[in-house]
């Protein structure tokens, strides 16, 4: 697999096919519902929009370069495929975020999604080299390029990358890829009750001269669903070479409560959010609602001793949160209604609330819009001048 | 506006001596460290707070005047400077106006230079990790627009990577929050399309940066290599292994010839073809691991030697030679051109005996220098301006070696940005409408392109995008324009 000669080179075939749907509908102003694998449609505002552009059948590798640690594929690949073909070379590219790894790469980037991994290397705007895109005037763009580093021309990856399609549908990726850590252990700490406690763990733990791949904070509720005992619990992943990961383990063995677990835990993690309250692991998907509550990250107790105590008269309502980036991810059960996310939002006032999903009619009481400032709604009209992308998914 | 009236409103503003007006104050501002190219500004204003760098921008907007943001003034790719427009310095905002030791962050002045930062956050054990070799004179500003690299950023990433949220003022006077200092981002990454702009989106006010915790433990090595073939093959070879190190850097002999004649002498064998630095950190176990690791990639790739530094003092001097690389080169002609280009990992061997077979053709002396974990390129020529018969072989290198870097899959720059130097080769990587969709960014935050005009992307590429239909019926489009004043 060799790179094509340079970037000005011809749209590719997926933005060829991408760009003639979006021109039509760009001359009968109709709006289009961009789709990955359909996995995650009821994520976002609703969309209103009579025909469907689903880039699921736009699945190739395009180049690939082990020793480059750079991977360039399709947005309809799914992120298992990728997981696959990088294990294969000792490599992984390193974001996994919550849902199934049925999802595509594109719908992936465009809402930015992530999970525990983003402790240590980021999120998709650290992850993504370069994007091809059509805009909704039907324009095949890219932004970015197929080197690990790259200042040329204005940024149009980081303004592509959690946009949710309404920039543009992304047809293309570069991605940025690490060597999968040799050793990779997962363990578990016990967590005290009462949130001085809480805030003297995780602290210890952060201020550790180790630099763990994954540290997650799971209730009762996430821990019972991962397979393990239902304790509010810490869970770290470590790798690296042997010296390493023996000195990390180490380190945090000396704080007690630790033991070591299997690593399917991280699976059954991202999975989490779907799996209706007390039933199986495995049953079929029922939608929550689910809302990401951040603040600076020496919050984090303060955040997570808040809202337990707002969701703790739900019944299947969980959560779990990144310490490291202060991001509390709350699910609850649809039947939670608007009292259960309002009860969230209200017990949260000076924090940032991303909701991911929600029963449609509390979108406008909960999160009208995130665009409506002046540089977003220059920049929806620039690069999707009729609104036709995913129209609405970010609100007006 | 005459420039006598505009000089007395922003003298009301800052103060006379903060406004230059004569040709011979000027002439300092009309290039920045890239020699290569001169322009004229009208004035120089230097505002000495916010308030009054608000007051400026207000005061230029009201005029329609142009204007470009200036940091220091080191930058490499002619990015500072424009004819005809006020120059806009913002090297006296240079507070740091808070650290969170608990959150690791800190908000800071444009103007704060990246070394000051360095050395204010050191005794609480952090460090802000982009480091470019100009360090102790560029500023935070300049940094985040040109999103600046360093030797460390192989592993810790550019300026991006460390931006959390930036205040900025756009050209027409409105101030704007982009990223969010305390949450999650929701909705469009402006902050992201901020960095790296190069002056061209308005001027930054204050910057939310990420600190880094210190690395327990360091190991640094010299690798020295009789064939630069080899020891391009062993950068590869350490990056495929799967090590991240915190730094790989390689300079080639001419390099090493002229670090080790000069005041910045590092110790490097001066008959080296090539020679690697670097360094790899975490704990104390891990980094031996690393060190024996890479040293084995090293001698089994060819090697003459591994040097480890063993105390601070050889780790400071190793590095020493490295960033003051460019400086010592300016010895050896009274001109020096400093590139930057970037190739895939996997091609530096073959992109580096191109770049030689283009040096021998053209009779001038590359010097390389550069951060090889991350093919980040600085192939350097040392010439003489004045002699026209060598200027013009050296611009024709310079040309090749570019299209060599885009034959091999790269980019025209990995740090520097495109200012004026790059703006001839940006259409060697983006099409047309790429080029428009950039030229469509820019106009959100500088509609009339009054922010240093005339960077990055070419004029005609904007002109292009006006005349199609589809940029027309964007300003007829009334319906999303209605719903930004709600
Ligand atoms: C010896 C030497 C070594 C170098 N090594 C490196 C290196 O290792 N890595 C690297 O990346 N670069 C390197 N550089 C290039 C340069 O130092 C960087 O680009 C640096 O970020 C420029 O900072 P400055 O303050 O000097 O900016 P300036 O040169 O003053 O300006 C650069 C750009 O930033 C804009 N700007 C400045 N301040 C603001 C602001 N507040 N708001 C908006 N726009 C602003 C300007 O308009 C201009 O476009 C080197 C330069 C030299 C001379």
């Amino acid at each position: 697999m060799t790179a094509s000669a340079t970037l000005a080179s011809e749209p590719s075939v997926a933005a060829q096919a991408v760009r003639d749907v979006i021109r039509n509908s760009f001359e009968q102003a109709a709006p289009l519902r961009i789709s990955g694998g359909s996995n995650w449609l009821d994520a976002g505002r609703p969309v209103t929009a009579e025909n469907n552009l689903s880039l699921a059948e736009h699945s190739g590798v395009i180049d690939y370069v082990p020793g480059d640690l750079t991977i360039t594929v399709s947005a309809g690949a799914t992120l298992r495929e990728i997981e696959r073909l990088t294990a294969e070379h000792g490599q992984w590219f390193p974001l996994d975020p919550h849902g199934s790894e049925d999802g595509t790469i594109g719908a992936t980037i465009a809402s930015g999604s992530f999970g525990p991994l983003a402790h240590s290397f980021g999120r998709a705007r650290d992850l993504v080299l370069g994007v091809e895109f059509v805009t909704g005037d039907g324009k095949v763009v890219r932004g970015g390029g197929r080197v690990v580093k790259n200042v040329a021309g204005f940024d149009l990856v980081r303004l592509v990358t959690g946009s949710w399609g309404t920039i543009g549908a992304i047809t293309e990726v570069t991605l940025r890829l690490y060597s999968r850590p040799p050793l990779p252990v997962s363990l578990a700490l016990t967590v005290p009750d009462g949130q001085p406690a809480l805030a003297h763990r995780i602290k210890s733990l952060l201020s550790l001269p180790s630099s763990p791949l994954a540290v997650e904070l799971v209730d009762t509720e996430v821990a019972g669903l991962t397979g393990l005992p239902c304790n509010k619990t810490l869970l770290v992943a470590l790798g690296g070479n042997r010296a390493a990961v023996a000195a990390q383990m180490d380190s945090i063995a000396a704080l007690g409560g630790m033991t070591e677990i299997f690593p399917e835990v991280w699976r059954r993690l991202r999975v989490v959010d779907d799996i209706p309250a007390g039933s199986h692991p495995y049953d079929h998907p029922t939608p929550n609602i689910v809302l990401r509550v951040s603040a600076l990250p020496a919050r984090i107790s303060d955040l997570w001793t808040t809202l337990e105590k707002a969701i703790e008269q739900i019944p299947g309502a969980r959560m779990h949160a990144t310490p490291g980036l202060g991001i509390a991810r709350c699910i609850l059960p649809p039947s939670a209604g608007f009292e259960g996310a309002h009860a969230v939002t209200e017990a949260c006032l000076n924090t940032t609330i991303v909701c991911e999903r929600m029963p449609r009619e509390l979108w406008p009481l909960i999160s009208p819009t995130v665009v409506g400032d002046k540089v977003s709604q220059r920049i929806k009209r620039a690069f999707d001048p009729r609104n036709i992308l995913n129209p609405g998914i970010l609100g007006r | 506006m005459s420039d006598t009236a505009l000089a007395e409103k922003l003298v009301e503003i800052v103060g006379a001596r903060f406004v230059l007006e004569r040709e011979s104050d000027l002439l300092v501002y009309n290039s920045d460290g890239l020699p290569g190219y001169r322009r004229k500004p009208r004035l120089a204003v230097f505002p000495g707070s916010r308030e009054e760098t608000v007051a400026v921008v207000r005061a230029l907007a009201a005029s329609g005047t142009s204007f470009v943001p200036r940091g220091a003034g080191t930058g490499l790719s002619g990015g500072a400077l424009a004819d005809d427009v006020v120059l806009l310095g913002l090297h006296r905002l240079k507070r740091v106006l808070s650290i969170d030791h608990e959150n690791l962050r800190a908000v800071v002045e444009p103007g704060v230079v990246n070394l000051s930062l360095n050395r204010t956050v050191a005794p609480l054990g952090l460090l802000y990790a982009p480091d470019p070799s100009s360090e102790a004179a560029c500023t935070i500003g300049g940094n985040i627009a040109e999103n600046a690299g360093g030797p460390h950023c192989l592993k810790y990433g550019v300026t991006l990577n460390h931006v959390i949220a930036i205040t900025a003022i756009l050209p027409d006077g409105e101030i704007v929050v982009l990223g969010n200092p305390e949450g999650e981002i929701d909705g469009y990454d402006l902050r992201g399309a901020f960095v790296g702009s190069e002056g061209c989106f308005g001027v930054a006010l204050d910057v939310t940066v990420r600190l880094t915790r210190k690395p327990a433990a360091l190991r640094t090595m010299l690798a020295d290599f009789v064939s630069v073939d080899d020891a391009a093959r062993v950068t590869s070879a350490i990056i495929a292994s799967g090590i991240v190190p915190a730094a790989l850097e390689f300079m080639d002999s001419p390099t090493i010839k002229v670090v080790e004649s000069s005041v910045y002498a590092a110790g490097y064998p001066a008959d080296a073809a090539a020679v690697l630095l670097i360094e790899v950190d975490g704990t104390e176990a891990g980094v031996n691991a690393d060190r024996d690791a890479i040293r084995e990639i090293c001698i089994s790739g060819g090697a003459r030697t591994v040097k480890v530094a063993q105390n601070d003092a050889e780790r400071t001097r190793l590095w020493q030679g490295r960033k003051k690389a460019f400086g010592a080169m300016g010895r050896m002609a009274p001109h020096l051109v400093v590139q930057d280009a970037v190739i895939p990992r996997t091609k530096l061997a073959e992109v580096l005996a191109r770049i030689s077979r283009i040096a021998a053709e053209h009779r001038v002396t590359v010097c390389n220098v550069f951060h090889a974990g991350d093919g980040n390129l600085h192939p350097n020529i040392p010439y003489n301006a004045d002699d026209p018969d060598e200027a013009a072989r050296v611009h024709l290198s310079m040309g090749e070696i570019m299209r060599a870097c885009v034959d091999a899959g790269g980019s025209i720059t990995g740090e520097h940005g495109v200012g004026l130097d790059k703006i001839g080769y940006i259409e060697l990587i983006f099409s047309p409408e790429s080029l428009n969709a950039m030229c469509k960014l820019r106009e959100v935050f500088d509609p009339d392109h009054r922010s240093n005009p005339g960077k990055v992307v070419p004029i005609h590429s904007c002109q292009e995008w006006r005349a199609t239909p589809a940029g027309r019926s964007s300003e007829e489009h009334g319906e999303l324009a209605g719903a930004a004043s709600t």
